[in-house]
């Protein structure tokens, strides 16, 4: 299995677009949106610099798990590779095991980008023990976007898996409060906002960042979000395997 | 004109020296493959009718059988990927999966698809790595006949070189089994005669080899036993030669300077096919065919009566009714 994990890591740092995509872009977000709101007070008890690295960095991330398990997952299924994966002796279990792990580490290139500009263009200071701490919360967060990936994977082909993982990407993004304030937003679309995990991984995130524990609601969230798509995941992969 | 089916579904023809033993409904020691009354249904469609199928350790067996005969269905049963509706598949004496899970088989298939954004030489490491004792990834690239492109990107293939990854990739595990759906249909004449040669040598060193293949010629020169499948059943079993002595029909060939109609009404005629002035008759009695044929048709010239070749035995047993 680690020769497969490392396969799959390996192919995707040299995939161009996918770098752009999960690195090149909440970096230079991070850049545009410092150098206009950098300065002003962030609404989480941060400076808007750290808030917005925060955001930026699990919106690099939640992206990496998110393009590294649908899109792929559906063209593996659509070219026939998954079938021939079970004709070897690595069993469904571990290649699934596989791609989440390495789905799970593409997160740290962006989490680790955006905090060394944060750090160095906008001289974002933290402690020492808070830097691995977020990394590896922000990591850990995006678990459930794993599983999301994996009902987006088996719901549509190839191209449209691609299509929908950025329709998710964008929503989550927008209306988990990644991109803007969740204040700014109508106070409808603030419940909304406060049920999703994308909003829930960055606020462990923000809470570490200001020096507090992680909150039991957010844990308790990202893990409903886990649990029910893992559960919708299953069910359809079965669907999938009935139809032979 | 209707024709009468030649081997009666019923009663596959099966060649007492190679065939399974239908009776004998358990694998033995020493079998490979083992498929004991296997039925598997879409909706209305039986895809695998009660196959009962054996085969032993180091033959070399081609499964013939035209689209939709069932063919991928019965690899995709003995392969573990799909469950039989009814029966029982085995593969070395146990479930397909544990036979897959102990690294025992290698398997090609025609819609396998490869990993993407890795390099032949990668992929192949990796999935030699996982089993007992895989041939090193330069052997399966010269078998596979891809020398010299083993840092080749898996994208940038051509459709003859991703074929030949996909053969690579069956047998880079080195196992004791190995099944091969339609393995040379993207390879020219040159590359399937090269391939052919190695098959042959994995042959000799005691694998088993089971696959499936269009170009019915590859099935005469080099397995010892044929697998005719049609309608998913068994229609025939045996060796090349047997198959073609069972269906029990002779090749007239003529030419004629007038019409070409009328010849399914020659007594025996099974099958006709005209190519110009060109007509080719499958009859059981090319005797009785040949007297009326000179009786009737004065232009016909360059008569000729031959034994059938393995196409037209795989016709006349899969096909019985698409004469005339």
């Amino acid at each position: 299995m680690f020769g497969y994990l490392t396969l799959e890591l390996r192919r995707s740092l040299r995939d161009r677009r996918f770098l752009l995509l999960v690195i090149g872009w909440p970096v230079g977000a991070y850049l545009l949106f410092s150098s206009v709101f950098g300065n002003e007070p962030g609404s989480q008890g941060l400076t808007a610099n750290t808030e917005m690295m925060v955001a930026m960095a699990a919106f690099g991330a939640f992206g990496a798990v998110l393009t590294a398990t649908g899109p792929r997952l559906a063209n593996e299924r659509q070219s026939g590779w998954l079938r021939q994966l079970r004709l070897t002796p690595l069993g469904a279990g571990r290649v699934l095991a596989a791609r989440v792990l390495a789905a799970l580490a593409l997160t740290f290139p962006a989490i680790c980008l955006t905090f060394a500009t944060a750090a160095a263009v906008r001289g974002v200071r933290l402690e020492v023990w808070q830097w691995p701490a977020l990394a590896l919360l922000l990591c850990a967060g995006c678990i459930p976007f794993a599983a999301i990936g994996m009902v987006i994977g088996q719901v549509g082909d190839g191209d449209s898996a691609q299509g929908l993982t950025m329709v998710v990407y964008l929503a989550m993004s927008a209306l988990g409060g990644v991109w803007m304030p969740v204040t700014i937003l109508p106070s409808a679309l603030q419940t909304v906002a406060h049920a999703l995990p994308s909003n829930r991984m960055a606020e462990l995130g923000w809470q570490v960042a200001g020096g507090h524990a992680p909150t039991l609601t957010a844990v308790a969230v990202l893990g409903a979000w886990l649990v029910g798509a893992a559960l919708v995941a299953r069910l359809l992969s079965r669907r999938i395997a009935a139809r032979g | 004109m209707t024709v009468t089916p030649l081997i009666h579904p019923g009663a596959p023809f099966s060649d007492a020296s190679a065939a399974s033993d239908a009776s004998d409904a358990s694998a033995a020691p020493g079998d490979a493959i083992t498929l004991t009354a296997v039925s598997k249904s879409f909706g209305a469609v039986h895809a695998v009718d009660d196959l009962t199928l054996r085969v032993r350790q180091g033959e070399s067996v081609a499964l013939l059988g035209p689209n939709g005969a069932g063919k991928s269905t019965t690899i995709s049963m003995l392969l573990g990927l799909a469950a039989p509706d009814r029966g029982r598949v085995e593969l070395f004496g146990a479930d397909p999966a544990a036979a897959v899970a102990s690294g025992r088989v290698g398997a090609m298939l025609q819609e396998g698809g490869l990993m993407r954004g890795v390099r032949i030489r990668e992929l192949l490491e990796m999935l030699g790595s996982l089993y007992p004792s895989p041939m090193t990834v330069e052997r399966a690239c010269s078998l596979a006949q891809l020398e010299g492109l083993e840092n080749r990107l898996v994208d940038r293939l051509s459709g003859g070189q991703t074929q030949r990854l996909r053969v690579a990739v069956a047998l880079v595990g080195n196992p004791e089994l190995l099944v091969l759906d339609e393995p040379t249909a993207a390879m020219d004449v040159e590359a399937r005669r090269t391939f052919w040669k190695d098959m042959d040598e994995q042959a000799a060193s005691g694998r088993t080899i089971l696959f499936s293949t269009h170009y019915l010629d590859e099935a005469d020169e080099h397995c010892d036993r044929v697998v005719v499948i049609g309608g998913g059943r068994l229609l025939a079993d045996g060796t090349p030669a047997s198959i073609k002595a069972s269906v029990g029909l002779r090749a007239l060939r003529f030419s004629v300077n007038g019409g070409t109609n009328g010849f399914d009404r020659l007594p025996s005629v099974r099958s006709v096919e005209v190519r110009g002035r060109r007509v080719e008759l499958l009859c059981s009695d090319t005797d009785a065919a040949v007297r009326e044929l000179v009786s009737q048709r004065s232009d016909a010239y360059d008569i000729e009566v031959t034994g059938v070749g393995l196409e037209d035995a795989f016709v006349a047993l899969t096909n019985p009714a698409r004469a005339a």
